[in-house]
């Protein structure tokens, strides 16, 4: 990393690398721009504001000595700029449609979006149901099973999620990472062959537990910083959030 | 519509005092799921329009500011004297003085009440007296922002002054208890007289409890016994007070009714035959008062500039009468731009509360409770008593200002708006400061007293003069806008007329509509940085102006970003909605037209496609990097324009850009994208797509003030018809002969497409001919007026011409020889275009080619037939980046009829 600009987390490593494209799809104020950030940045704000037209941040994670770098488009929401988002979800390789579990509307809202994905999505999309503001449980509106079932029912990944309290949220993205086919992967000699990710149960079983333990992320973590660039607190507030969202999964 | 009608400094001081609001537990949540807003900031929300409530007899509010930990710092129009130190003296034993007393604070509570809120919060401490003993209610609004009370640990008012039926309600925090009326502040108005007029203390020295005990025992004898006997009664005075005149009796008699509705209002009071001798206090802002002041000004400008030719009519000392010597400049400006005045030289609110033993705070370890919850619930934390409430007004000394605005010669506070004078000034000493304070960058201008002094005085004279003023307005804008009179003048500049107030008002603002949840969401995340667009006030206001103008744009839809276009201009006009409503109408009219209609995307991708042809001619460099890794405009700045960057940027960028931008046509934004872009251009050259976007969308520190200065250079160095869009807004008609169809054409403020046309103006090119384009068209009326070839009558291009041997354009032919030589405008290279490009696609050195590099800056127009060639050619130089390049609109084939072409090869 240059001295240019400020100091970013995504600088990706030099191993093997995969680039996919993720979109973010879903009504406006469900909490997609505050997942990205929380995701990227290991950030919340409160008064994240709206998102015009549509927000470009990436973040690289380390799954089984692959670096996969996401390039996230983080769409607006009104309905009003629904026509922007085909250019965004075409080519796409992975999609989170987000609602908000307390209002009913979205939920309804995103399982349009999965329609629409399903028919004008690029065939090996991947689609995770994010059910997002989990932390405001009790003003809950739709019932995390109800969605479950509906995401079973179009075998699409499926998690409650929140970005206020970091639930989840890594875990989503990561859970999106395992199921993508990593064939695009460039011929650095570094870890198995490009194909090893069909099954994603079975990968499951493989990389499932390391990957939740705080030792790994630690690592993978550290791997993709460069630690000169950065001030200690920065760090020390994103390792913080790992580890606590470790912590919670494990729970 | 400026209002300027706020009271002078002049015999008052300015006055600080603190309080705290009461602040939440942590971590508390609304329904809304977002955090708690801080009462401090619903104070100050609800604080904001009292800075325009103005009234002889209430001393005016001017600033809250808030501190650490829900510290709030009230600052005020202020006197030395109140009523609590005046009231021994004999001044009150008159009767006259007595009811001319009783007569201003019931005009001041009558305005009050008149308003919409009440005191509450009575004391003879809290009615000041001026230098001419005239009333000036103070601390009025204190129970009003507190939302009665509610926001706040402590009791507002003294309990030694309140009617029976405020105790009845019980302590104000408490949720069931409702807010006191108007009558209550008779009451209490009844008991300071009575006081006055008995000269004793009513009940001085009993404890709380007991206190509130007499007070609600007066109601014991229901109406069979008037309170006021029982005070006396209990007193041994009723002999006493039946000496006192009849008048006065009566009147304290009538304030002290137990039940409210016996008891009159402020209003009543004012009509009752007791005051029938005086007659309401003047406001300034009548016409009366202005006639003399205007005429104090003229005296003024005579007496100060007597230098000049005006020292010719020699009667300047004759009007001027013997006043001389020691005069005080500063008394004749008013409040607001003392105070802002004193906030430059120095001020600082939270040093003098701090000089004054305020804002002591004990050591952190003292603070720890000794017991808190896990819902956040602290226990056993003795009450600190700073949080109580302090009326202590503390004065503001206004000699560190007096002193350092010591040098400033009179005449600078009168000065001259029109002809030669305003030349001749800028040769005194003074001028020649300010003209190197006009040199320095804008933070420091803004920050500088004598230079924000002078342009507040001219500022205020100009918006004044308004709307004769407006091109002065307009060219001292320019330099730069004191932030004190940007709401003013914003106003001016976009030209807002009409009666706005009625229009507003008329619409119906609070009937549901279905956009309603869509603006609440977006409202309450738009620019919530800021503490005064983050209050309650800020959000219903922005709701209402958002709805009125849908409902008055009906073809047009709400887009998400247009809260944030919106938010500038309340946060300007906190307490004039109407007019934040007309500006912002104004500026969509004139900046976003077509922009919010319900599919726009043949409008912005138009834009777009400009955009782009911008960066190319500007910077070829970086546009052909930007196309190597498909950085396409649409993916970064379709958020710019839609929102004209009032989403990109924070508020105090924003209001340095549109200073300029405001100025400026509806294709001065693409000038400010442009050179937001070059000011990235060494990062962004450098990376590849993903790298570039997220540099883009961080928007790293942008230096607004060069953005704005590279806005301008690029826009006066782009032909006017390069940034021709067939969906800008069409001419205004002609019908609106107001004084504004007086104004002379200018290039800077005018739209290309408002301008006359003719056969060599530019016509619409389709979308995709646009898109596929990479390079402006310009008309060929623009090229004629750059090489100087026509005397055109009015010149309108900013571009200097420099009429003499040094052009500013290239004109490549590229037609094949032999039509150059059969006719060609003069002073064009013939390069043909089959013979121009090596088949690697560089140029095959020829003149042409020793031209171009030679005179690079140089606008290129590419000249061919009708057809894709000239643009075709246009692309390849782009691509060699070469910059500046343009495509002649229409071909050689328009400007036959000109009969400008010349048929002889000058360059052979």
């Amino acid at each position: 990393m240059t001295g240019r600009g400020p100091p970013r987390l995504n600088g990706a490593g030099a191993g093997g690398m995969c680039q996919f494209k993720l979109v973010l799809l879903g009504e406006s104020a469900v909490g997609k721009s505050s997942l990205v950030l929380r995701f990227v940045k290991g950030q919340f704000h409160e008064f994240q504001e709206s998102t015009i037209g549509a927000a470009f941040l990436t973040q690289t994670v380390v799954l089984d000595d692959t670096t996969l770098k996401f390039e996230i488009w983080d769409t607006a929401g009104q309905e009003r700029y629904h026509s922007l988002a085909p250019m965004y979800y075409r080519g796409s390789q992975a999609a989170v449609v987000v609602y908000d579990i307390t209002n009913q509307d979205t939920f309804a809202r995103a399982k349009t979006w999965v329609r629409e994905l399903e028919k004008a999505g690029s065939p090996n999309l991947v689609i995770a149901l994010a059910g997002n503001k989990a932390d405001m449980a009790n003003r809950r509106m739709v019932e995390a099973e109800e969605a479950k079932a509906y995401a079973e029912e179009k075998s699409i990944l499926f998690m409650e999620t929140s970005a206020k309290t970091a639930m989840n949220v890594n875990d989503l993205f990561l859970a999106i990472a395992k199921r993508l086919p990593r064939n695009e992967k460039q011929p650095s000699g570094e870890g198995g062959s490009g194909h090893t990710l069909v099954d994603p149960a079975q990968d499951e079983k493989k990389s499932g537990s390391c990957l939740t333990t705080p030792g790994l992320n630690f690592f993978t973590l550290t791997s993709e910083l460069d630690l000169r660039v950065f001030k200690f607190e920065d760090v020390y507030g994103v390792i913080l959030n790992r580890i606590s969202t470790c912590y919670v999964v494990n729970k | 519509m400026c209002k300027n009608s706020m009271q002078p400094l002049g015999n008052s001081c300015l006055g600080v005092s603190t309080f705290f609001a009461s602040s939440h537990a942590d971590d508390q949540c609304g329904a809304d799921g977002l955090p708690l807003t801080p009462n401090s900031i619903k104070v100050q929300g609800r604080f904001q329009w009292l800075k325009v409530l103005y009234h002889p007899r209430l001393c005016q509010y001017l600033d809250l500011v808030r501190g650490k930990h829900e510290r709030l710092i009230l600052v005020t129009e202020h006197y030395k004297k109140c009523l609590a130190e005046e009231a021994e003296d004999d001044t009150f034993t008159d009767e006259n003085n007595f009811l001319r007393l009783a007569y201003e604070t019931i005009e001041g509570l009558a305005h009050i009440h008149d308003n919409g809120f009440v005191h509450r919060n009575l004391h003879p401490k809290n009615i000041l007296l001026d230098t001419e003993g005239r009333v000036k209610l103070s601390n009025y609004a204190v129970y009003y922002i507190t939302g009665c009370g509610a926001d706040v640990n402590f009791p507002v008012g003294y309990p030694a002054y309140m009617a029976p039926e405020v105790l009845m309600a019980g302590p104000s925090s408490s949720s069931s208890c409702p807010p006191s009326g108007p009558k209550s502040d008779v009451w209490s108005l009844g008991v300071i007289l009575l006081e006055v007029a008995l000269k004793f203390k009513i009940w001085p020295n009993l404890s709380l409890p007991q206190l509130l005990a007499k007070i609600l025992l007066l109601g014991k004898y229901g109406t069979s016994q008037h309170p006021l006997d029982s005070i006396l009664k209990e007193h041994s005075m009723a002999e006493k007070f039946e000496n006192l005149p009849l008048n006065i009796r009566y009147l304290i008699r009538l304030c002290l009714e137990l039940l409210m509705s016996n008891r009159p209002s402020a209003k009543d009071l004012l009509k009752n035959n007791v005051f029938g001798k005086f007659s309401p206090s003047k406001c300034l802002s009548k016409s009366s008062s202005q006639c003399s002041s205007v005429r104090a000004y003229v005296v003024k400008i005579l007496k100060y500039h007597s230098t000049s030719r005006i020292s010719n009519y020699r009667f300047a000392s004759k009007l001027d009468p013997a006043r001389n010597g020691e005069e005080d400049y500063l008394a004749e400006r008013s409040l607001k731009e003392v105070y802002y005045l004193w906030g430059l030289a120095g001020g600082d609110l939270e040093n003098e509360l701090r000089k004054h033993g305020f804002l002591q705070r004990s050591p952190p370890i003292c603070s720890l409770p000794n017991l808190v919850t896990e819902y956040g619930d602290i226990l056993g934390l003795e009450r600190d008593r700073s949080s109580l409430y302090d009326d202590t007004v503390i004065t503001l000394s206004l000699d560190q200002l007096r002193k350092r605005l010591e040098h400033i010669p009179p005449e600078d506070y009168y000065p001259l708006i029109e002809g030669e004078e305003m030349q001749q000034m800028s040769q005194s000493q003074s001028s020649n400061d300010l003209k190197e304070l006009s040199q320095l960058p804008l933070v420091i201008r803004e920050k500088d007293i004598d230079y924000q002094l002078h342009r507040i005085v001219l500022f205020d004279r100009l918006l004044k003069g308004y709307p004769h003023t407006i091109q002065r307005i307009k060219v001292e804008t320019r330099r730069d806008m004191p932030p004190l009179y940007r709401a003013e003048a914003w106003a001016a500049i976009l030209e807002v007329s009409g009666d706005f107030m009625s229009e507003y008002d008329a619409i119906d603002k609070e009937s549901p509509l279905p956009i309603d949840s869509q603006l609440l969401i977006d409202i309450r995340r738009c620019h919530q940085y800021d503490e005064i667009l983050y209050s309650p006030k800020a959000h219903s206001k922005l709701k209402r102006i958002l709805k009125c103008w849908l409902i008055s744009n009906p073809h047009l839809v709400y887009w998400q970003g247009q809260d944030s276009v919106c938010a500038p201009f309340l946060y300007l006009n906190f307490n004039n909605e109407a007019l934040a409503f007309a500006c912002c109408s104004a500026f969509i009219r004139k900046y976003l037209h077509k922009f919010y209609a319900s599919d726009n995307s043949a409008v912005l991708d138009e834009y777009l496609a400009v955009f782009s042809h911008l960066i190319a001619f500007h910077d070829p460099e970086l546009s052909n990097h930007m196309r190597s890794i498909s950085l396409e405009p649409k993916l970064f700045a379709t958020k710019w324009f839609l929102t004209m960057f009032a989403h990109v940027f924070p508020l105090h960028k924003i209001f340095h850009l549109y200073d300029t931008l405001l100025l400026g046509n509806s294709s001065f934004p693409l000038c400010v994208g442009v050179a937001i872009l070059q000011q990235m251009r060494d990062y962004l050259l450098m990376e590849d797509f993903s790298a570039c976007i997220l540099i883009i969308s961080d928007m790293p520190e942008i230096d607004i003030e060069r953005c704005v200065q590279d806005s301008i250079r690029i826009f006066c160095h782009t032909p006017k018809s390069a940034t021709y869009r067939q969906h800008s807004r069409p001419p205004a008609k002609k019908e609106d002969s107001s004084i504004f169809s007086m104004k002379q054409i200018s290039y800077y403020t005018t739209d290309v497409n408002e301008m006359p046309r003719s056969e060599l103006s530019r016509e619409p090119l389709s979308l995709e001919e646009l898109q596929a384009e990479r390079c402006p068209r310009i008309s060929a009326e623009d090229l004629l007026e750059l090489c100087g070839l026509t005397g055109i009558e009015n010149s309108r291009s900013p571009t200097r011409k420099s009429k003499s041997s040094k052009p500013i354009i290239l004109i490549l032919d590229i037609r094949n020889s032999e039509d150059f030589s059969r006719g060609h405008i003069p002073s064009s290279i013939n390069m043909p275009f089959n013979q121009a490009f090596a088949p690697e696609g560089d140029l095959v050195p020829c003149h042409g080619v020793t031209q171009l590099n030679s005179h690079k800056g140089r606008v290129v127009v590419v000249v061919g037939n009708r057809g894709n060639n000239a643009p075709n050619f246009a692309a390849q130089l782009v691509m060699l980046g070469y910059p500046k390049v343009s495509v002649m609109h229409g071909g050689i084939e328009c400007l036959k009829a000109t009969g400008i072409l010349s048929v002889s090869s000058p360059d052979l």
